[in-house]
């Protein structure tokens, strides 16, 4: 990986940078899925309940990700607006088990479509069917139902199954962002 | 010249600093680059740096300013620069205070306190600290917790030092962390080990106990490092000065001042020449110490010992006499600040002979330090005036020249302080303390301080041997000076012209003319003492212009009850209490400028706390505060409770206020009363019992009396109970048993009601006694005459003017207070009020044989009861 960073550098081929914000409930999985990006010795052994946020930083297919680790206790997530404005992807973690919960987190989704700082502009949004190995989680139909997906027009969004402890379908999940974000920001400029 | 004058403005406003000029709201629309991506970490480092720097400056930012700002700045955590990261931190802590949310880097603080980045670990700590508040500790305790014990020092202080700072977001923080600073107090880093101390002793503060043992234990030990030495020394002698642990805990300091480090050395003398304790044999070994730090090449050191011996010098003069040869080495010390201090010791304590020589050492340098140290050499000097009042000229002269020199306020009130008080003590140095003052006007940019010697010129001026020549100098004021000036000045000379008539036609010439002044309160003074000066030579007329200082609260009350009155009878002013007058510490501490605080009167502020309580307005609606005696303490100390008296009087009844504290912890009082069996005449009016005691919870009851109607009787003793229902509790919680209560009582001294609780002295310089006294006479004020022998504890002149003002509560006039050494006759001159508003003049002529003294004690009131009790309460 250092020699590849170092000869794309000569090559000219310059790393990108772009923000993305990871949102969600608490417990949905956020912090997992962001430390399975980073590079392995960079990894936390434990993960802990976030409070407030964290930077974190990863690269994938020569672009240079920051990603903004909210949390996503109740008490903090009047906060996530804050770091609307200046991300260009976006990322919302569901916690596919917890049926309880999912009106909740389509309440929050609707906040974050409504948000004058997200509602019109053209920013990816990925999201996330987590926790796919617990017994009877939702599938991703079912949750794009239930968080009424369909509505979004004007932003191109994706659902994808994972498993944020073995990494299974993050790989894909992130290929599409990069994709998008390419498309949009990048090749455009 | 001109471009001379112009490099030096620009000096003032800061020529070369880069940030002169800054806008709040400019900086703060800057801040908004910190939203960009990728982010510009020479850029957004700078942008940050203004903001610290306004906000050091002073400059208030609003709440949501404040929260945009610190939530823009949270986005700086995406950057890995290590400068601006650490920027970051002191915006945050800066910022913690007012913005809200900030919580939010939380989890980004403590990514950072565990990280691998050393740089940021202890800055992360001391940042994360200031955002935590009581619900967040929990979420960071394990993380506190490890740091305290971390291998990094400089990562385990910062913890150690946060912990501290945190108990004041939750009490038990030391407590609870306990262990880690235990074993971090291992540590074999000096600052590790010092903070670990620190937070091991605020852990045990509250219990004498624990500290004892804490200390007892370590001083067994040896500690490493010199800062933990030093603190440690510094429980010690807390401890000594409870009287905790005598003699090892004295041992262990005196064995400090043998300690390798010089730091731990001085602290050991330092503590033992400022313990009570100290008697010149214990003083020996720290003194000599100090002696060697005043020739050590390190100034600090220097500075430190003379320092220290300064401050003694007053209390300890003996024994600073034996380190004079080496201070005088110090007088010529490059370092001003010690040469001032060694000189100024030396004036303390030095010989009469000596002044004159030191006087002329000082001069060469006075220019050349600060201001701040002029104030302490102008503090040396008025010592030496009261030590050797010949010298008055020398140091008058000196002071004169001091006054002339560059100099701020604070420094030059405290040279015409010095000068008045030596005026005061002095009567030679009268005629020339005035004349360098009025000089000294000519001159003064300080408009208070020009109205304050204006006022003084009014009051002592007209009784000097020729008072025409200071109307020129005030009336100088009236043509040049600004508003507050020239009406100060106005009421100066009006003083002039009612205290010498020979003045008067020519002061009325000036005070006319002043009625033409353009400013509105300098008109009116002039008329009003222009109206009254004509009726000339009428002597009740004098306090018009000379008005007695009165509490103005009181005063505002007073006419506010009249006004409500059916106002047939005239105002009775001298119901009214006198303001406070601000007592000149006679010691000032050295180096210390605590400001005088324009105060409320005893009398005033209790007068305010009584008036809040709605069972005592019968007595307090209608009628001034009189007076309030000291407290008497109705139990000994060390009891179950504590019980203190303030007897209040007012012009016909008495209250009570008893304040009590429950000192044991297993008990809660409730219907807490002192019941009194009220003496013959008195009546009882009623009782304000205080509904709950709890332990350590001061609480008050009052009692109202009316004074008996003869007077004779009001001076009585008061046998007093505590009554209370008692309640047992739980000692941790002070929740209290579910069962009843039971009722108990508890003997308290007896309290005595004495004289001077109903008498307020008032005299001092305004009164001019011989006039009063025969004007009382004039007016058929009664006469009482008696002689007394004082008692056998009385054989000084002193000892007997001492006990008799503090007797008769009454006050001293023309300075009679002063019994001039060595002389065996003295007459004592008083002046006051009895409750009421009853004047009350007295004069004790004392004579003194064989250490007996004699006492013929003539007093004037217009009430005769007043006098007769007077007379027989001394007898
Ligand atoms: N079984 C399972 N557990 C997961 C998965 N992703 C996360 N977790 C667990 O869910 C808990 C919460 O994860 P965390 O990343 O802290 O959630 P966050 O609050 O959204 O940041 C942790 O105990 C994770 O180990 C997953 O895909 N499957
Ligand atoms: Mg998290």
């Amino acid at each position: 990986m250092g020699l590849f960073d170092r000869l794309t550098g000569l090559l000219g081929l310059k790393k990108k940078e772009v923000n993305v914000l990871v949102i969600g409930l608490n417990n949905s999985g956020k912090s997992t899925v962001i430390n399975h990006f980073k590079r392995e010795d960079d990894r936390c052994i434990d993960i802990v309940p976030t409070v407030g946020f964290n930077v974190e930083k990863f690269a994938f297919k020569n672009v240079g990700f920051t990603a903004f680790d909210m949390s996503g206790h109740d008490r903090y997530r009047s906060l996530w607006e804050h770091y609307y404005k200046d991300c260009q992807g976006i990322i919302f973690i569901i916690d596919s088990s917890d049926k309880l919960r999912l009106v909740v987190a389509k309440e929050e989704l609707d906040m974050l479509l409504q948000h004058p700082d997200v509602a019109g502009r053209k920013i990816p949004i990925l999201f996330l069917a987590n926790k796919m190995d617990l017994p009877d989680s939702l599938t991703t139909v079912k949750l794009a139902s239930g968080l009424g997906l369909d509505r979004i027009q004007n932003k191109p969004w994706h659902i994808r199954a994972t498993n944020a402890v073995t990494g299974e379908g993050l790989q894909p999940a992130i290929e599409w962002l990069t994709d998008q974000i390419r498309d949009i920001y990048i090749n455009k400029r | 010249m001109n471009a001379f004058k112009r490099d030096k403005k620009e000096e003032e406003d800061g020529g070369g600093n880069p940030f002169q000029n800054m806008e709040k709201t400019t900086v703060l629309q800057e801040a908004r680059t910190f939203n960009d991506t990728p982010v510009n970490p020479r850029k957004c480092a700078h942008i940050l740096t203004k903001i610290l720097y306004l906000i050091n400056q002073g400059e208030q930012l609003g709440t949501t300013e404040a929260t945009e700002a610190f939530f823009a700045m949270t986005k700086l955590f995406q950057s890995r620069d290590v400068v601006l990261r650490r920027l970051v931190y002191l915006g945050i802590k800066e910022l913690s205070s007012v913005a809200e949310d900030v919580i939010i880097v939380t989890s980004s603080l403590t990514k950072d306190m565990t990280g691998k980045e050393d740089l940021y670990r202890a800055a992360a700590i001391r940042a994360l600290c200031t955002i935590t508040d009581g619900g967040m500790l929990a979420a960071i305790e394990r993380y506190m917790k490890q740091a305290i014990v971390d291998k990094s020092p400089a990562v385990s202080s910062a913890a150690l030092v946060s912990s501290l700072h945190l108990t004041s977001v939750s009490g038990d923080v030391a407590r609870r962390w306990a262990n880690e600073a235990q074993e971090a107090l291992n540590s074999d880093n000096v600052m590790v080990q010092y903070h670990a101390l620190g937070v091991l002793y605020q852990a045990r503060k509250s219990d004498k106990h624990a500290v004892t043992k804490l200390v007892s234990k370590l001083t067994r030990t040896s500690l490493k490092s010199p800062y933990a030495a030093c603190m440690l020394i510094r429980m010690a002698c807390k401890l000594l000065d409870e009287d905790e642990g005598a003699g090892e805990l004295y041992e262990f300091v005196e064995s400090c001042l043998r300690h390798k480090s010089e730091m731990v050395v001085y602290e050991a003398a330092h503590a033992l020449v400022n313990l009570g304790r100290s008697g010149s044999r214990e003083l020996a070994s720290p003194i000599s110490v100090l002696q060697l730090f005043c020739g050590s090449p390190k100034p600090a050191l220097r500075f430190a010992a003379v320092r220290t011996l300064n401050k003694m010098a007053m209390s300890h003069p003996a024994a600073v006499t034996a380190c004079n040869l080496d201070l005088e080495n110090l007088i010529t010390d490059s370092n001003r600040s010690i040469a001032t201090l060694a000189i100024t010791t030396l004036l303390k304590t030095g010989a009469e002979s000596s002044v004159d020589r030191l006087m002329k050492q000082i001069a060469t340098f006075v220019s050349e330090i600060s201001d701040e140290f002029k104030v302490v050499v102008v503090q040396a000097i008025r010592a030496l005036c009261q030590k050797f009042p010949r010298k008055h000229a020398v140091l008058m002269n000196f002071l004169s020249a001091m006054l002339r020199d560059e100099g701020g306020l604070e420094y030059k009130a405290a040279i015409a302080d010095t000068i008045i008080a030596v005026m005061e003590g002095n009567t030679e140095a009268k005629e020339a303390g005035l004349a360098h003052l009025c000089e000294f006007i000519e001159d003064c940019e300080h408009t208070s301080l020009a109205v304050r010697i204006l006022h003084l010129l009014g009051q002592e001026g007209p009784t000097s041997k020729q008072p025409s020549r200071y109307i020129r100098f005030i009336y100088n004021r009236v043509i040049l000076e600004s508003a507050s000036v020239r009406a100060a000045a106005v009421t100066a000379l009006a003083h002039f012209a009612a205290s010498c008539p020979p003045l008067l036609p020519n002061v009325l010439v000036l005070l006319s003319r002043c009625q033409l002044d353009s400013d509105d309160e300098v008109r009116d003074r002039a008329a009003y003492y222009c109206a009254i000066l004509q009726q000339q030579n009428d002597p009740t007329l004098l306090p018009l212009i000379q008005p007695p200082l009165l509490s103005i609260p009181s005063l505002e009350g007073a006419l506010r009850n009249y006004i409500r009155s059916s106002m047939d009878q005239p105002f009775d002013i001298s119901q009214v209490p006198p303001a406070q007058t601000v007592e000149e510490p006679t010691q000032t501490e050295i180096l210390s400028n605590i400001k005088q605080q324009p105060r409320l009167t005893r009398e005033e502020s209790f007068m305010e706390k009584l008036s809040q309580i709605p069972q005592l307005a019968t007595v307090t609606r209608d009628c001034p505060l009189f007076k309030s005696s000291a407290v008497c303490e109705l139990t000994e100390s060390e009891t179950e409770y504590n019980v203190k008296c303030v007897k209040h009087s007012f012009a016909n009844h008495l209250i009570l206020q008893f304040d009590c504290l429950n000192t044991l912890t297993d008990q809660l009082l409730e219907d807490v009363r002192v019941t009194v069996e009220p003496p013959e005449g008195y009546t009882l009016i009623g009782e304000i019992p205080c509904p709950r005691l709890a332990y350590n919870e001061p609480g008050t009851t009052y009692i109202v009396l009316e004074y008996p109607k003869d007077i004779q009787a009001s001076v009585a003793t008061i046998p007093t109970t505590l009554r209370f229902t008692a309640r047992d509790c739980d000692p941790a919680t002070g929740i209290p048993d579910a069962e009843q209560g039971y009722d108990d009582e508890y003997m308290l001294e007896d309290l005595e009601v004495t004289l001077a609780d109903q008498m307020r002295g008032s005299a001092g310089r305004g009164l001019d006694f011989s006039a009063a006294w025969d004007a009382a006479a004039a007016r058929g004020f009664s006469e009482l005459e008696e002689t007394f022998a004082l008692g056998a504890s009385v054989t000084t002149l002193e000892a007997a003017v001492r006990s008799l003002i503090g007797f008769l509560g009454l006050g001293a006039a023309e300075l009679s207070d002063r019994v001039p050494s060595g002389t065996v006759g003295h007459t004592l001159l008083l002046g006051g009020v009895f409750r009421g508003g009853k004047q009350v003049l007295a004069r004790a002529r004392l004579a003194l044989a064989d250490e007996q003294v004699t006492m013929q004690l003539s007093v004037r009131s217009p009430d005769p009861d007043v006098a007769e009790l007077i007379t027989s309460s001394v007898g």
